[in-house]
């Protein structure tokens, strides 16, 4: 995915002030950004998806799934991502879902040319898996899936993905506590005296 | 709150003020509490403290701060004025859109600048090609109001071995030192370079009622819960209601200021918050929008006494547009840092402040450590991997879950000079939401920028190393096409014809309106450029209470 990541990190820094710049990989379309605006509930596994089918729903997980893949560590299914995607789709913008479907359509028939008899992505092995959306993966539509999936793995459980908060719990991001903060927060302040720099 | 108080639009009030933010805020305070009549016209909401969240993925991807993304605001950039301007993804300029004003989700680095800052010019002669000057006004001159800031504003902070004298010591010490402070210092030692704490526009303790810093981490770009970080919403806004003379009107959104047939300020014209046209009727106005904001402002005002825009005899409305420049190495340690939590910055290099002849171009910088994309989960993935890590699968996971608490930032930034080139100008064909002309910037560094920023990569590159990095990369050196810190356009100076304000920031051609923001800079400084900001607005303020009491405005 060098494509996208280079991309992204020249968009920072022709953003920059550098530091305060926001960076964004490229979008299939920039209304991505208001498609989660409006404020989602956490949904369970069982829950009814609002606007993805059950089929289709499994193929962007089926993706989501290898972008961020359960190892010995949880990942993108464990988070259930894909309420994230459903949320998404289901606050605004149908024309961006009608996008991404036409995306999945136009992925699924390339899937189906690279393997015959092939309707699913996981389907396949993880390793044929991932050979195949090494060539998908600077379109537009991976890039949107990828997106998502960062977001939804990531961001507050409040928009669907994110269960438990285990992507936080993963990176060691502390994030679900809110408040104070007490020194030393990691292995080289803590070799310094704290309580000496709280005096000057 | 007990001495709230509305003004009828159409009875003068003594001073509309355009903008709520680093300089509006202040004057508003200190007129409001001087006895003045104040209106406050502001274009964002009014949050307050409860409002603000952690909510990364609204306040950092969706720009909740910043009133949405481009699609709202509609501005365009280009790096030549031969060409035409594109309106990208990212808004060229960027600054909050609510009550306080940028100084709520600013990252509150908090330097003074020093004398040289002011004479430059002087001391190391003319730059061809560009608008390089002396500010019409000396540190000295400042140092009072730099002080009057740390104790009203509040801020926190420890005397440094290349710090301005100052008047009067810090109100507050440092705030402590974290790991990535801790490994700058011992990379600042081996290479024989001084780091010292960082001050910032964070209470590190209680001060004037305010309660200090719990350290939750979440700074850079996000309001403060608590009211520590020291925005004018928390410092001053408060203060000038109080005084039952100032009313903050937000989600007013200006279109112009009308000028009279004796040529002054007499209304200004705004949007209310259900988009109907006001005018607010006003003795004097003063325009503190921003950097960006009060040049397209001055533009969009033209009219037939003022046909290239309010205050613009010089042309020097929108000139000058100065964004400092950056560079930047991230780095990976042995044991984690968990550099998310507290302030960004803890501590600061100034070894490389001052230009010098030897490096063979004009500019200089400071250094800092900081989390900046390990701040949080979703920048980090976007923005913090190193560049051959893939961007997905096993590996993109592990790397994120190993770095995450792992890494630092050493950041420099930098001197930009002023360039006719670089400036703001009304877009002839895109519009914002609100349907005023988009803001169309300008800008290509100038080679002495890029080459300033590129010395200080390298320094940034060896601290890294010397700080004993287990990884390091470079995000490489990058022209500008935007930022946050929105100077030079209105700047200040004696001259009526090279510049837009006098020292006291009354303009040259209107003489009720007073212009005091980032636009009032005439050089950039070395990246932390709000402090000043707010230092002028003080001193603006004395100026504009004298010059109104003897009936002078």
């Amino acid at each position: 995915m060098d494509k996208q990541g280079n991309i992204s990190r020249r968009r920072f820094l022709q953003s920059a002030s550098g530091l305060t710049g926001a960076t964004y990989l490229k979008l299939t379309s920039p209304a991505l950004m208001t498609i989660t605006q409006a404020a989602c509930t956490a949904k369970q596994e069982t829950s009814p998806f609002k606007v993805l089918g059950a089929r289709e729903a499994a193929d962007f997980a089926a993706i989501a799934a290898r972008i961020i893949p359960t190892t010995d560590t949880p990942g993108a299914t464990e988070a259930g991502v894909i309420h994230f995607f459903d949320n998404a789709f289901a606050a605004n913008m149908s024309e961006q879902l009608h996008a991404a479907r036409a995306g999945l359509a136009a992925f699924t028939a390339a899937l189906a040319d690279a393997h015959s008899g092939i309707s699913a992505l996981n389907e396949l092995s993880e390793d044929a898996q991932d050979a195949f959306l090494k060539t998908q993966e600077s379109s537009d539509f991976f890039g949107l899936v990828w997106q998502l999936t960062i977001f939804g793995f990531f961001a507050m459980e409040k928009y669907g993905g994110n269960k438990g908060h285990l992507s936080w719990d993963l990176i060691g991001f502390e994030g679900h506590h809110h408040g104070r903060w007490d020194y030393p927060f990691g292995y080289y302040d803590a070799q310094v005296h704290v309580e000496a720099d709280h005096g000057e | 709150m007990a001495n709230e108080v509305r003004f009828d639009t159409r009875k003068e009030v003594d001073f509309a003020i355009i903008g709520s933010g680093s300089a509006g805020g202040i004057l508003a305070k200190e007129l409001s509490t001087a006895g003045f009549s104040i209106v406050v016209l502001e274009q964002g909401p009014y949050r307050k403290a409860q409002d603000f969240t952690h909510d990364e993925l609204s306040v950092v991807l969706r720009m909740e701060l910043h009133g949405g993304t481009n699609e709202v605001h509609g501005q365009t950039f280009r790096d030549d004025e031969r060409k035409v301007a594109k309106r990208p993804f990212l808004s060229p300029v960027r600054y909050a859109r609510t009550v306080g004003g940028s100084s709520v989700h600013f990252t509150a680095n908090f330097w003074r600048f020093r004398p040289v800052d002011f004479k430059e010019r002087s001391l190391l002669g003319p730059i061809s090609g560009t608008n390089f000057a002396d500010w019409p006004i000396s540190y000295e001159e400042l140092e009072p109001y730099y002080t009057k800031v740390d104790w009203e504003i509040g801020v926190s902070g420890a005397p440094g071995p290349f710090d301005a004298p100052r008047s009067k010591p810090f109100p507050m010490p440092p705030m402590p030192i974290k790991s990535s402070g801790v490994l700058l210092e011992r990379g600042a030692a081996k290479l024989g370079l001084h780091a010292q704490p960082e001050p910032h526009a964070i209470l590190s303790q209680p001060h004037n009622g305010r309660a200090g810093c719990m350290s939750c981490g979440y700074c850079m770009w996000y309001g403060c819960e608590t009211g520590a970080k020291s925005s004018t919403l928390a410092a001053m806004i408060p203060l000038a209601e109080a005084s039952g003379n100032c009313e903050i009107r937000p989600l007013s959104v200006v279109t112009r200021i009308d000028t009279n047939d004796s040529g002054r300020a007499n209304q200004v014209v705004y949007l209310d918050a259900e988009g109907n046209e006001q005018a607010q009727k006003a003795k004097a106005v003063i325009l503190s929008a921003n950097g960006a904001e009060s040049a397209r402002l001055l533009l969009m005002s033209a009219n037939m006494r003022h046909p290239d825009g309010l205050a613009n005899s010089s042309g020097f409305v929108g000139r000058n547009l100065m964004h400092n420049a950056h560079s930047l190495v991230n780095g990976v340690f042995e044991h984690p840092l968990n550099d998310y939590k507290g302030v960004q910055v803890s501590r600061i290099i100034h070894d490389f402040y001052e230009s010098d002849e030897k490096r063979g171009f004009y500019g200089g910088g400071g250094i800092d450590a900081r989390p900046l994309f390990s701040a949080t989960p979703i920048l980090h993935a976007l923005e913090g991997l190193p560049p051959d890590t893939p961007r997905w699968g096993a590996q993109f996971k592990d790397t994120m879950a190993h770095d995450f608490t792992r890494q630092m930032s050493i950041v420099a930034s930098t001197t930009s000079l002023p360039l006719d080139r670089n400036n703001i100008t009304l877009d002839p064909e895109s519009k914002d939401a609100w349907g005023r002309p988009a803001i169309r910037e300008t800008y290509r560094d100038h080679p002495d920028d890029l080459a300033t920023a590129a010395f200080l990569e390298d320094r940034c590159a060896e601290l890294a190393d010397a700080a004993g990095a287990t990884k390091a990369w470079r995000y490489g050196i990058h022209p500008t096409t935007g930022g946050e810190h929105l100077l030079g356009t209105c700047r200040m100076g004696e001259d009526p014809a090279t510049s837009v304000v006098d020292s006291k920031h009354r303009s040259h051609d209107v003489p009720n309106l007073y212009i005091c923001d980032g636009s009032s800079f005439v050089t950039s400084g070395r990246g932390q450029p709000t402090m000043t900001i707010m230092a002028l607005a003080f001193r603006a303020a004395d100026h504009i209470k004298a010059a109104a009491s003897a009936s002078e405005i």
